[in-house]
């Protein structure tokens, strides 16, 4: 029992990882094209 | 972002107390806010891979590089923080999102995250200093240069053993910020800028020579993160050693395999948090330059932590790395370059300066940042006000101080040296920070509704709500890695679990003991305050006239120069303005204080002393309490917003007269215009008057001067066509031709004149006709304060 519950937790963990870098991953590519807009983009001379 | 301000009725005999809720900083650039956070970031890079590679094997740096990579979508969660207009503390922000239990955990992992900073790189500083030594000892054995008594003296080569003498050195460097931390240094981003400067010669040499070498020498392959590279110690895999002494845990689940991994090598991002308590200071476009500043951290680190662990692999035998140089990586891969070894030695030698230059500088940000995370949850209700108690000389938190010291202090002694460990001991602090932390955003999303200027990217729509994915799945991958990380680090999850316990405790008694404090406390405030909320100090809102008299007052034991200004002023000319800054240092500057938390137990205490003394004079005094990053910034801009023409204050325990008026007309000079001069009165214990004139100002003239411009104007108004011409037309021309002098070949001269009369004593200065004199005052960076006769 003790067995099984300790893999289910470390399946679950697995699968939250998983996801969780995979979503990450994500993260990263969306936020590299905004941070490469920041950079490289046109300045915007608006002053609020 | 404006506040309302309170409504003025209902005064009754209530003294009224103006509370300014934006800090007046002074701000920084971008880059300076990613040298302040860099200097705790990139000192991981130090010790980092060595740890992992002991844990995990050989395939540690492609982990330590996934680590850096997942670093930028941590940044990306604590940018959409440091956007979010919410008031009070680390406690409070999060006790609003989990609750009061898991708030005080968050902060307990916070400050077991802070407290380790401080030892594993004092310790980790030491190993490579004694890594140099000892190194140079072999070397210089080896060509007959240490005498033979010190020979004799070691039984062979002089070694010194590492572990303890990095322990005194750790001692040392600890005890050395202390004292300075007691005496309250002011944190310096120039100093910030020049380390890291100094380190990216370094990580420039470092990157430029090791790809030189990797095509001179060839490089050792560094096998891929998969689970049949990993390679777990007996001490890699804590508690689950027990359940799989086979290590064949890895094979069994592959992707368990990896989160061990992952989370042994979480540590290389330790520092990140640093960048939400440099948001407060940054300057405007503040959200814009945020960003900006985390793209510079993430990439900098990256490289420098990511590519030097790589290179260190690569390039080190296997045979020495671990053995070796597991505790002085960067140190190891100076001495595999291609060259001769006395440029690798030297090379050797600039690494470990910089080594010490940042690892000890992050002992210093450890106290700081603890000092000032502890010294917001104790506003936010949550540690005893007795903790915060100034120190009666410096003024410092110095309670606060000796506890954090105190606490590294026996980590230094009981890791014995032993990086690894504190090493292991730091991730679980890291990650649970960062583990709460992301759980707090998450929910975040849903329950507050307020402002906030940017959020972490891949959101999406379900009817009317968002699912925010990529803060979810960054908060999965930080909790996941959390929970795994108990089981692996035995001596780290008791450790820490103990720590947190006692912390959790402390503030769960503190927080018992001041609701009911508080409560009494608030009555009290409420019987005898009024406070009124402002956004920023304004003379008109403020109902004071121009020309006021500004007095600071810090210490209720110290109000002489409150005295002397009430006695010397006449309210009917003049309003006596007295203000509490109530300064937030760096580590405190995550989130902006409350009004109730800004006019805290003490500054009740402070202004009921200042009103009494002003009822013995029968005058009236406004009184104001600003929060501030700098006391002398927020003196000159209150002076400036109240257009005071004098401000008055006591003698500090730590400055001369002299300083104090240079710190101050240091502030002035950073104002932006339009700004005016005022006059700077310090006021001693004992009566005795200093006065100075902050800003440029008609100089006070000595009577020679004042005679040689008189028989210069004699002379010249002698000549013909000049019969007409003023004193002051003299003065105008002699300062444009000084100015051009100064400007031109003569520079060099003018200021050794200008030493030279500077370190005479007046009574031998040079006689008048023969040098023209000049007097320090205004531009070119020099602070125009110029002491009154």
């Amino acid at each position: 029992m003790l067995s099984f519950l300790g893999t289910l937790l470390v399946r679950f963990l697995e699968g939250m990882f998983a996801v969780g870098l995979a979503g990450s991953t994500i993260v990263l590519l969306i936020t590299f094209v905004e941070d490469a807009e920041l950079l490289f983009g046109r300045e915007d001379t608006h002053q609020p | 972002m404006s506040s309302p301000s309170q409504p003025a009725n209902n005064l009754g005999n209530r003294v009224r107390i103006v509370v300014a809720t934006s800090v007046m900083l002074t701000f920084i650039s971008y880059w300076r806010a990613a040298a302040i956070v860099l200097n705790d970031l990139a000192s991981s890079a130090f010790y980092a891979c060595g740890i992992a590679e002991q844990a995990i094997g050989k395939s540690a740096p492609w982990f330590i590089v996934g680590v850096m990579l997942f670093s930028f979508t941590v940044r990306a969660v604590y940018v959409e923080s440091c956007s979010m207009f919410v008031r009070g503390g680390v406690y409070r922000v999060v006790k609003e999102a989990l609750g009061g239990t898991l708030a005080k955990l968050s902060v307990s992992a916070l400050m077991f995250d802070y407290v380790l900073t401080g030892p594993i790189s004092g310790v980790s500083a030491g190993q490579y200093i004694v890594g140099l030594i000892n190194e140079v000892m072999i070397t210089a054995d080896k060509h007959g240069w240490v005498p033979r008594a010190i020979h004799n003296l070691f039984n062979g080569t002089p070694q010194f053993d590492v572990n303890w003498t990095s322990v005194a050195f750790a001692l040392a460097v600890t005890v050395y910020y202390w004292w300075e931390n007691i005496k309250g240094i002011h944190e310096s981003s120039e100093k910030a800028l020049w380390v890291m400067q100094v380190t990216t010669v370094m990580v420039v040499l470092l990157l430029g020579w090791s790809v030189f070498t990797l095509f001179k020498s060839g490089w050792q392959h560094v096998p891929l993160p998969s689970p049949a590279h990993l390679h777990f110690t007996k001490e890699s895999l804590g508690f689950l050693h027990h359940s799989f002494p086979d290590q064949s845990l890895a094979q069994k689940f592959g992707i368990l395999g990896i989160m061990i991994a992952f989370g042994h090598s979480v540590l290389a991002m330790s520092g990140e948090e640093s960048l939400a308590q440099v948001n407060r200071e940054l300057a405007h476009p503040k959200l814009q330059n945020l960003k900006k500043a985390a793209i510079v951290i993430a990439l900098y680190s990256f490289i420098f932590t990511g590519l030097t662990a790589l290179l260190a692999v690569m390039l080190i035998p296997d045979a020495v790395r671990v053995p070796v140089y597991k505790d002085n990586l960067i140190a190891g891969l100076a001495m595999y370059m291609y060259g001769p070894e006395i440029l690798r030695l030297i090379f050797r030698g600039f690494v470990v300066v910089v080594g010490f230059l940042i690892l000890s500088g992050a002992v210093n940000t450890a106290i700081i940042g603890s000092n000032g995370v502890l010294n917001r949850v104790s506003e936010d209700g949550v540690l005893s006000d007795w903790f915060r108690f100034p120190h009666r000389k410096y003024g410092t938190s110095y309670r606060i101080i000796n506890m954090i010291v105190g606490l590294q202090i026996f980590t230094i002694l009981a890791s014995r040296g032993d990086v690894y460990a504190l090493g292991e001991a730091y991730a679980f602090g890291v990650i649970w920070s960062f583990a709460f932390k992301g759980l707090a955003m998450l929910v975040l999303r849903f329950k507050y509704k307020g402002e906030r200027g940017w959020k972490v990217p891949a959101n999406f729509h379900i009817g009317k709500y968002e699912i925010p994915f990529g803060m979810a799945s960054i908060t999965m991958v930080l909790l996941a890695t959390a929970v795994i990380n108990l089981f692996t680090k035995s001596v780290a999850t008791i450790s820490g679990i103990a720590f947190s316990v006692v912390f959790f405790a402390i503030f769960t008694a503190s927080e018992l003991a001041n609701r009911k404090k508080h409560a009494a406390s608030q009555k009290h405030m409420n019987d005898q305050f009024q406070l009124l909320q402002r956004d920023t100090v304004e003379r008109e809102s403020l109902r004071i006239r121009p020309g006021n008299v500004l007095v600071p007052v810090r210490d209720y034991n110290t109000l002489t120069h409150l005295r002397w200004a009430l006695e010397k002023f006449d309210i009917q000319d003049q309003d006596v303005v007295v203000m509490s800054a109530r300064v937030s240092r760096f580590g405190a500057a995550a989130y902006d204080l409350a009004p109730e938390q800004i006019f805290s137990d003490y500054e009740q205490t402070l202004f009921t002393r200042a009103v009494s003394v002003a009822e013995s004079f029968g005058k009236k005094v406004s009184l104001l309490v600003v929060p501030a990053g700098d006391v002398w910034a927020a003196i000159v801009q209150t002076a400036k917003n109240l257009e005071s023409s004098a401000v008055v204050i006591g003698i500090s325990s730590k400055m001369s007269p002299e300083e104090q008026a240079f710190a101050l007309g240091q502030a002035w000079e950073t104002l932006p215009e339009p700004k005016r001069q005022f006059v700077l009165q310090v006021v001693h214990p004992d009566g005795h008057l200093e006065t100075f004139r902050i800003g440029p100002h008609t100089p006070t003239m000595k009577d020679e001067d004042v005679l040689l411009l008189h028989r210069l104007w004699l002379n010249i108004t002698h000549e013909p066509g000049l019969e007409n011409v003023h004193h002051h037309e003299i003065l105008t021309e002699a300062l444009t031709r000084f100015a051009r002098d100064y400007g031109a070949r003569e520079r060099e001269d003018i200021l050794r004149d200008l030493k030279r009369i500077g370190n005479m004593p007046p009574q031998a200065g040079p006689k008048p006709p023969a040098v023209p004199l000049v007097r320090r005052e205004g531009g070119d960076g020099y602070p125009t304060s110029e002491p009154e006769d």
